[in-house]
């Protein structure tokens, strides 16, 4: 039989192991914890009815909540489909785990958050549920650029086949053309025509030659979207190319109550890129805010330019006073064939050339617009 | 009646039903005109009789019209080619061959425009056409040719530049 001394000894040394245990414990549950917080990922933990119990420092990124405010709540509501979550959580139960590549969470300031989800049911060593853990991560930011990609792309095959059918459409037309132009000449030579005949007829072709003019414009507008030649880069005085635009854009200006307003810095600015792209991209902007005030009846129509050099960029902001862009117009106008201009003056194709060209000459092209106050398109051409 | 001068157009375009509303028009108009449906046929046609004006597409079927072009020239040095394109930027159409045209139009054809531009296009041949003949002149009278030498080289080259 073992003797007191003995058991004291086995009972010392079971406690230093206990206390050794507690404190690997304690570094383990901190190390966890740690892990658990400063992840980026939103991870929770609920009770067997789905009400939260435990919600990491990712989480109340990802959804905008502090702990404080979730606390109690069921996760379900957080989701954008609660009905659609418990049939998740009904599959980890079953199951024991699930997962959801894409599960739309509400953002407490209402905008919808995608997360990459995976549910692990809790059990107790009786094999009971206890709970539910789930880790989310965030796909929202990845979500839009792959969507991002797959629009590019989709704009550039558009384009192409665009492009393929402009270059086959052209010839016919001008075809169609050359006929249009031998009836005109026909019809003012025909003998044995009534004045009233010869009126109707030559309007009519006058018509058909006006016509294949816009289709003209369309094609040409189209070939040249999708033209691969790389920019052309010369030095150049970008002030100078402004002022040259706007003298081109003369006979649009000529009949109209609009102010042009320079405001440039100013120091000259000298760039490297290809004034020719430039130029057409300020075209169909300076074309744009000349239509957007013209569809303004009232009022004195404006439209400033204004130049800025940034550290390295320059930023050339074409601003004027129309009615503003519509909100449901907004996310649409860079897309082909979109125009809020009536038939036979908007292609839809002059803003998606410009963000082509701005792509090209790696820069960018952005807009604010307010209903009533006007539109500021500013482009951002890199210095070098 | 000639207040006009007869200018004598060489059309090239692959699209026959185009080339006959064209050639008509041009008639109309006062040209001289003769229509040719490929590079290889305006080449062949170009070697047995002078043109002032050759107006090409650059799209063709067998040689294209900057080949066609590059043929043409040599052997009637003084023409200008007016190439037709219809490639969304007259950029481009120069990317694709440097031969010297005398201008790139778009297609469809602005008519009204095509038809100043063979106008201008024959004032630079003429332009040409008197600038190499005076030069050449001015080099027999200097070569101390007699008279009769004379006379003889200068109408081989009237013949040449097709002066009667």
């Amino acid at each position: 039989m073992a003797s007191i001394e003995q058991l004291e000894e086995k009972l010392k040394k079971i406690s230093r192991e206990l206390s050794s245990h507690k404190i690997e414990l304690h570094q383990t549950r901190g190390y966890l914890q740690c892990i658990l917080q400063n992840s980026n990922d939103m991870i929770f933990a609920t009770d067997v009815d789905g009400i939260l119990v435990s919600f990491s420092k990712g989480g109340e990124k990802v959804l905008g909540y502090h702990w404080q405010e979730v606390a109690g709540n069921f996760i379900k509501h957080f989701a954008v489909d609660p009905k659609d979550f418990e049939r998740l959580i009904r599959t980890s139960q079953t199951q024991g785990s699930a997962v959801r590549l894409e599960l739309p969470f509400r953002h407490k300031d209402g905008h919808t958050v995608y997360c990459d989800v995976s549910l692990i049911t809790l059990t107790n060593t009786k094999g009971q549920n206890v709970g539910l853990v789930g880790v989310c991560r965030d796909i929202t930011a990845w979500k839009k650029l792959q969507e991002d990609l797959i629009r590019v792309d989709r704009l550039a095959e558009i384009g192409r086949i665009a492009a393929g059918i402009a270059h086959e459409i052209n010839n016919p037309l001008a075809i169609i053309n050359e006929i249009a132009g031998w009836a005109s000449t026909v019809v003012e030579d025909a003998k044995g025509l009534s004045n009233e005949d010869r009126d109707e007829l030559s309007k009519a072709v006058g018509h058909i030659i006006e016509q294949t003019k816009r289709c003209r414009a369309i094609t040409h507008q189209l070939l040249g979207f999708s033209r691969d030649s790389a920019p052309e880069k010369t030095e150049f005085d970008l002030h100078e190319l402004l002022r040259k635009t706007i003298v081109f854009l003369q006979p649009e200006l000529k009949y109209k109550d609009i102010d042009i307003v320079f405001n440039f810095q100013d120091k000259p600015i000298q760039l490297r890129s290809d004034p020719k792209m430039l130029e057409q991209v300020f075209v169909n902007l300076i074309t744009n805010a000349i239509h957007a005030i013209s569809d303004k009846n009232n009022g004195k129509g404006r439209i400033e330019l204004r130049t800025m050099c940034m550290e390295n960029y320059v930023e050339v902001a074409i601003s004027d006073n129309g009615p503003g862009i519509k909100e449901a117009d907004k996310e649409r106008i860079f897309d082909l064939f979109y125009t809020t201009k009536p038939p036979g003056i908007g292609t839809g194709l002059g803003l998606p050339i410009c963000q082509n060209i701005m792509k090209k000459l790696g820069g960018k092209i952005a807009f604010e617009s307010q209903i009533g106050l006007g539109t500021t398109f500013k482009v951002a051409i890199p210095l070098s | 009646m000639t207040d006009k001068p007869d200018i004598k157009v060489l059309l090239i375009d692959d699209e026959q039903t185009l080339l006959e509303y064209l050639s008509k028009r041009l008639l109309r108009e006062g040209f001289t005109v003769k229509a040719t449906f490929s590079g290889e046929e305006a080449v062949e046609v170009a070697s047995n009789e002078n043109y002032d004006v050759a107006v090409v597409d650059l799209k063709m079927p067998g040689i294209d019209g900057v080949e066609t072009q590059k043929r043409l020239k040599k052997i009637q040095p003084f023409l200008q080619c007016i190439v037709l394109t219809g490639h969304g930027s007259v950029e481009t159409a120069l990317e694709s061959g440097q031969q010297d045209a005398f201008k790139y139009l778009l297609k469809p054809i602005d008519y009204e425009n095509l038809v100043e531009t063979i106008k201008e296009a024959y004032q630079k041949k003429i332009e040409l056409v008197n600038e190499k003949f005076k030069e050449q002149v001015e080099e027999i009278y200097r070569s101390g040719l007699g008279a009769k030498g004379i006379k003889k080289a200068i109408n081989e080259l009237r013949k040449l530049y097709g002066i009667d």
